[in-house]
C-alpha cells in the first residue's frame, strides 16, 4: 500500500473511533461490555486540550525553529478573556446609571460591571440597579459563550502579534528569552490583580453550553468532548494545510538558515510574526474552550511545569510533525494519568505525582540527545516507509556505480586532470551514505 | 498618588517624542547619507529627553551620534521621570524620606551585586558555548538547597564556608556531567540546529532538576540562618552614632540600613567576583577561555582544546549561578520554584548588558537591582509592588529589545 493511501485510511479509521467514543460512555449506557467512565471522558478532553496545544507548538517550534516558552501564556489568555468577558460584561435593554454604560444599536446598553474592592464583598452594580434604576421588565442578557471565546481568539492573536512583533526581529533565542519573562509576568499579574482576576482563587467561567444541548445538562462530558474534538481536528487541518503550502515551505526555509531564506526573497520577519500569531491564536482558543468546560482558570495553568510538560509532549512524540507531537501529547495525557499513583516499597514512600515529572524530564534530555526526531516518528516511518527507503538505497546504490563509471570514463578521457574527477566521486559516496 | 495626572502626563510625553524621535531620525540621517546605526536609538532616548527643543536641532545638524550624546539623553530622562514621580505623589516615602532613599539605593546595588554574578555565570557560558542555560535558575536554586540542608539538616553548626563549598561542587559537578553528555556532541556536528537542541536540552534539565529537587525535599519553603550574625557595635559609643551593628541589621548615620543577610551575600559575591576576575586575566587557564570566546579556531591552533573549555565554561557558570544561590538562602526564603524569577532575571540582565559581555552582565545586574529596590520602595500599594518584581525587570528587557537589542556591551548581532 503506498504511504499517502495508507496515512488517509489510519486516519480515517482514529476519526471514525474518536467520534464514536462517547457512544461507548457510562451516559450512553456503554456499547456491551465496554463502559468508559465519566473520568475517562474527562481524561478525553484533556487529551485533546493538550494535542491542540503540543501541535500547534510543534508548528512554532518544529517547522518554523521559533522556541516559544509563552505557550501556555497565550493558552491563558484566551481562558481568561473569556472568563472576564463573562465576569465583568452584560447586555441590558436600559441604562443602569449605576455601572458603567455604553450604548450599542437599538435599544440595547452594554454594562460593564464594577471592580470589587478588596477585603469587601460588594453587592454587583447591576443587582442594585435593578433594585432603584432599571425599570422593570428590562432583559438582562449574558455575553454568549461562543462571543466571549471569539474574542480570547482575538485577544490571544493581538498580544502574539505584540510580542512577536518586539522580538521576532531578532534571533530565535530572544524569543525563548522574553517569552520566559512574558509568561512570569502574565502569572504575577494575574495573582496580585485580586478584584479583577480573583488571583490564586481561581476565576469561574460559565460552563460551555449553560442551558445544555441536544438534551444533554451542562454537566454533561459529552458536548465537551466533541467542542474540544471539533476544535482539534479543525486546528489539526488548518496545520496540516499551512505546513504543506507555500507558507510552510517558507516557515521551513527560515528555520534551516534565516539568512538564506531572506536571500531567496522571504520576508522572514512577516513568516515568523505570521506563524507565531497563528500558533498563539489556537493555543488562545484552546485554552479558551478548556476554561469553560473546566469552569475555572487559575495562575497555576501558566507556570512553568505546564509549559514543561507540552514541550515534553511534542519532543517525545516527535517534534517536526504535527501529528507524531499530537499523538505523543494524547499518549502522555494518559500515561500521567497511569502513573499517579503512589508507590510504598517498605519504608520508603515514593510520591509518584512528582516522581513521573522527574521520570518524563530525563525521557525528554534522552529523546532530544538520541532521538531527535521523537520516540513515534521511527515507528511511523517503518510502517509507511519500510518499502520506500529500500527502495531508495537500491536507485541510489544503481546511480553511485553508473555514476563511477562515468567518472572513470571521464578520468580515461582527461588523464591530465584525475583529481579534479576523483573529488566529485568522493561526494557523492558521503551524500549516500 | 495625590496628582496622578501630572505623572501620567508627563510619562505620555516622554514616550510620543521618544516615538517620534526613533521613527523620523534614521530617515533624515538616511536622506544626508549620514550613518544610520544608532540613528534609531539615539532619535528615541534625545526626543524622549527634551522633546521638540532637542529633536529640531537634532534633525538640522544632524551631529554624530556618540554615546555621551545617549548618555547624558538618558540621564536627561530618567530625570525627569523622577521629578514628575515626586511632583506627582510627593506624600510617598521616597519622596519625603532621604534616608528611606538612600537605604533602598543601598539594598538596591548590594543585591544588585548578587544579580550580577549570576548573569555573569550565564553570559560566562554564552561568550563561549553560543549556548543561553535555560537551566541556569535550577543551578542557583540548587546551591541555596545545599547550602540550606548542609547548615540546617546534615550537619548542623557546621560552618557556613563548608556549606557554600559543598554547594560550589555540586552544581560544578552536575554542570560538567550535563556538558559531557548532552552539550558536547554539538561541537562535532553530530547534532542538527545546535541552538535550537541547546534551548531544549537545558530546557530539559531545568525540568528535570526542579522537579528532582521537589521529589527528594519537599514543597515548603525553607530558610538558612544568618551566615555570619554582626557582633554588636556602636561607633562612637554614643547617641547619634557614625555606624551602629546589631546581629542582623548595620545601620550608618541613622540612614543606611542594610540588613545583615544581604549585606554578607554582598561581601561573599564581591569577593567571588574578585577571584573570578583573577582566574579570568592571571591565569593560563583563564586567558584560554578568553582566547576561546574570542576566536574558537585560532585559539585551537594556539594549543588550548576547545572543548574542555566548553566544559569548564558550563561548569564554571553553573556554579557561579550555585554560588549566589548559595549566598542568598539566607535573604529569601527557598522553593524548588525559586530558580525561575531568578532565571528570567539573568535574562534581562544578560540582554540589558549585551549577550556575551562580563562588564556587562555586572553593570546589568546593578542596574536590574536598583530599578527593582526603586520599584518595591516607590510604588504606593505594597502588596502589589512586592508582586510585581518580576515585571520591573520584564519592563527593562522590552525597552531594551525595542532600543538597543545590541544591550550596553553587546557585540553586533
Amino acid at each position: 500500500m503506498n504511504p499517502t493511501a495508507l496515512y488517509r485510511v489510519s486516519g480515517t479509521v482514529a476519526l471514525i473511533i474518536l467520534f464514536l467514543i462517547p457512544l461507548a460512555s457510562s451516559e450512553m449506557g456503554g456499547l456491551g461490555s465496554l463502559v468508559l467512565s465519566s473520568y475517562f471522558m474527562h481524561l478525553a478532553i484533556t487529551a485533546f486540550f493538550y494535542a491542540i496545544l503540543a501541535s500547534s507548538w510543534s508548528l512554532l517550534a518544529g517547522y518554523a525553529g521559533q522556541f516559544s516558552f509563552g505557550h501556555m501564556a497565550f493558552m491563558a489568555i484566551g481562558g481568561y478573556t473569556s472568563g472576564l468577558i463573562g465576569k465583568f460584561i452584560r447586555f441590558t435593554t436600559a441604562p443602569s446609571e449605576l455601572c458603567t454604560d455604553v450604548p450599542l444599536l437599538g435599544n440595547w446598553w452594554l454594562v460593564i460591571l464594577n471592580i470589587r474592592r478588596v477585603g469587601t464583598i460588594d453587592e454587583s452594580c447591576l443587582d442594585m440597579a435593578k433594585a432603584e434604576t432599571l425599570p422593570a421588565g428590562t432583559l438582562i442578557v449574558f455575553p454568549p459563550v461562543w462571543a466571549s471565546i471569539a474574542m480570547g481568539l482575538v485577544m490571544g492573536a493581538v498580544f502574539g502579534l505584540l510580542v512577536g512583533w518586539l522580538v521576532l526581529r531578532l534571533r530565535s533565542t530572544y524569543l525563548a528569552l522574553f517569552t520566559i519573562g512574558f509568561s512570569e509576568i502574565l502569572r504575577a499579574a494575574i495573582s496580585a490583580e485580586i478584584p479583577i482576576t480573583e488571583g490564586q482563587s481561581g476565576l469561574e467561567l460559565v460552563p460551555l453550553f449553560p442551558g445544555g444541548i441536544a438534551g444533554f445538562t451542562s454537566t454533561s462530558k459529552i458536548p465537551p468532548y466533541y467542542a474540544m474534538l471539533l476544535l482539534f481536528i479543525f486546528a489539526m487541518a488548518l496545520m496540516t494545510w499551512l505546513a504543506g503550502s507555500r507558507f510552510g515551505l517558507f516557515i521551513r526555509a527560515i528555520r534551516e538558515d534565516e539568512e538564506a531564506a531572506a536571500a531567496l526573497g522571504v520576508n522572514i520577519v512577516r513568516y515568523k510574526v505570521l506563524v507565531f500569531v497563528i500558533t498563539s491564536t489556537l493555543a488562545a482558543a484552546a485554552g479558551a474552550l478548556q476554561g469553560h468546560y473546566i469552569g475555572i482558570i487559575t495562575p497555576n495553568t501558566l507556570i512553568i511545569l505546564q509549559m514543561s510538560l507540552v514541550i515534553a509532549m511534542a519532543v517525545i512524540g516527535g517534534l517536526e510533525n504535527i501529528y507524531t507531537a499530537s499523538v505523543g501529547a494524547i499518549i502522555i495525557t494518559f500515561l500521567l494519568e497511569l502513573l499517579r499513583t503512589s508507590v510504598s516499597i517498605g519504608p520508603i514512600h515514593i510520591d509518584m505525582t512528582l516522581w513521573r515529572l522527574v521520570f518524563f524530564g530525563i525521557l525528554l534530555m534522552l529523546t532530544l540527545r538520541f532521538q531527535r526526531n521523537g520516540l513515534l516518528f521511527p515507528i511511523l516511518e517503518r510502517i509507511s516507509r519500510g518499502g520506500v527507503a529500500a527502495e531508495t538505497v537500491s536507485i541510489r546504490a544503481q546511480s553511485d556505480e553508473e555514476l563511477d563509471e562515468e567518472l572513470e570514463e571521464l578520468s580515461e578521457e582527461d588523464e591530465e586532470l584525475p583529481e579534479e574527477a576523483s573529488e566529485p566521486a568522493s561526494g557523492t559516496d558521503t551524500s549516500a551514505s | 498618588m495625590e496628582n496622578a495626572a501630572i505623572f501620567g502626563w508627563a510619562l505620555l510625553w516622554i514616550l510620543f517624542w521618544g516615538a517620534l524621535g526613533g521613527v523620523v531620525t534614521p530617515r533624515i540621517y538616511a536622506r544626508k547619507d549620514l550613518e544610520i546605526s544608532q540613528a534609531s536609538f539615539g532619535g528615541a532616548v534625545i526626543g524622549a529627553a527634551l522633546g521638540p527643543l532637542s529633536l529640531v536641532p537634532l534633525w538640522i545638524a544632524t551631529p554624530k551620534i556618540t554615546s555621551r550624546l545617549i548618555g547624558i539623553a538618558i540621564a536627561i530622562v530618567v530625570g525627569i521621570f523622577i521629578v514628575a514621580f515626586a511632583l506627582a505623589d510627593p506624600d510617598n516615602l521616597c519622596v519625603a524620606n532621604g534616608g528611606f532613599v538612600i537605604s533602598q539605593l543601598a539594598n538596591g546595588i548590594v543585591i544588585g551585586v548578587i544579580y550580577g554574578l549570576m548573569a555573569l555565570g550565564l553570559t560566562l557560558i554564552f561568550s563561549i558555548l553560543g549556548v543561553v542555560s535555560f537551566a541556569h535558575g535550577e543551578f542557583y536554586m540548587i546551591g541555596g538547597m545545599v547550602t540550606y540542608f548542609m547548615t540546617a539538616e546534615w550537619i548542623p553548626g557546621v560552618s557556613p564556608i563548608v556549606a557554600i563549598l559543598a554547594s560550589c561542587i555540586v552544581t560544578f559537578a552536575i554542570g560538567y556531567v550535563f556538558e559531557r553528555i548532552f552539550l558536547r556532541p554539538m561541537g562535532s556536528g553530530e547534532i542538527e540546529r545546535p541552538t535550537e537542541y541547546a534551548i531544549l536540552v537545558t530546557f530539559g534539565l531545568a525540568f528535570f532538576l526542579q522537579y528532582f529537587t521537589q521529589a527528594l525535599t519537599s514543597a515548603v519553603p525553607v530558610k538558612a540562618q544568618r551566615f555570619f550574625p554582626f557582633p554588636r557595635l556602636e561607633l562612637p559609643a554614643e547617641s547619634g552614632a557614625f555606624l551602629r551593628m546589631t546581629p542582623g541589621n548595620v545601620t550608618i548615620f541613622d540612614a543606611i540600613s542594610v540588613p545583615n543577610p544581604r549585606f554578607t551575600a554582598a561581601v561573599l559575591a564581591l569577593l567571588m567576583l574578585a577571584a573570578l576576575l583573577w582566574f579570568l586575566y592571571r591565569t593560563w587557564v583563564g586567558k584560554a577561555l578568553r582566547a576561546v570566546s574570542q576566536d574558537r579556531q585560532a585559539a585551537a591552533v594556539t594549543g588550548i582544546n576547545p572543548d574542555s573549555m566548553n566544559t569548564l565554561a558550563f561548569s564554571m557558570g553553573a556554579m557561579l549561578a550555585g554560588l549566589s544561590g548559595a549566598s542568598l538562602v539566607q535573604v529569601f526564603s527557598w522553593l524548588p520554584q525559586v530558580g525561575i524569577p531568578a532565571a528570567a532575571r539573568s535574562f534581562v540582565i544578560i540582554v540589558l548588558g549585551g549577550m556575551g559581555s562580563l562588564p556587562g552582565a555586572f553593570l546589568g545586574g546593578l542596574i536590574v537591582g536598583l530599578v527593582e529596590a526603586a520599584g518595591t520602595g516607590c510604588i504606593p500599594d505594597a502588596t502589589r509592588a512586592a508582586a510585581y518584581i518580576p515585571a520591573y525587570g520584564m519592563v527593562i528587557l522590552t525597552l531594551v529589545l525595542l532600543l538597543k537589542p545590541t544591550g550596553l556591551f553587546g557585540r553586533e548581532l
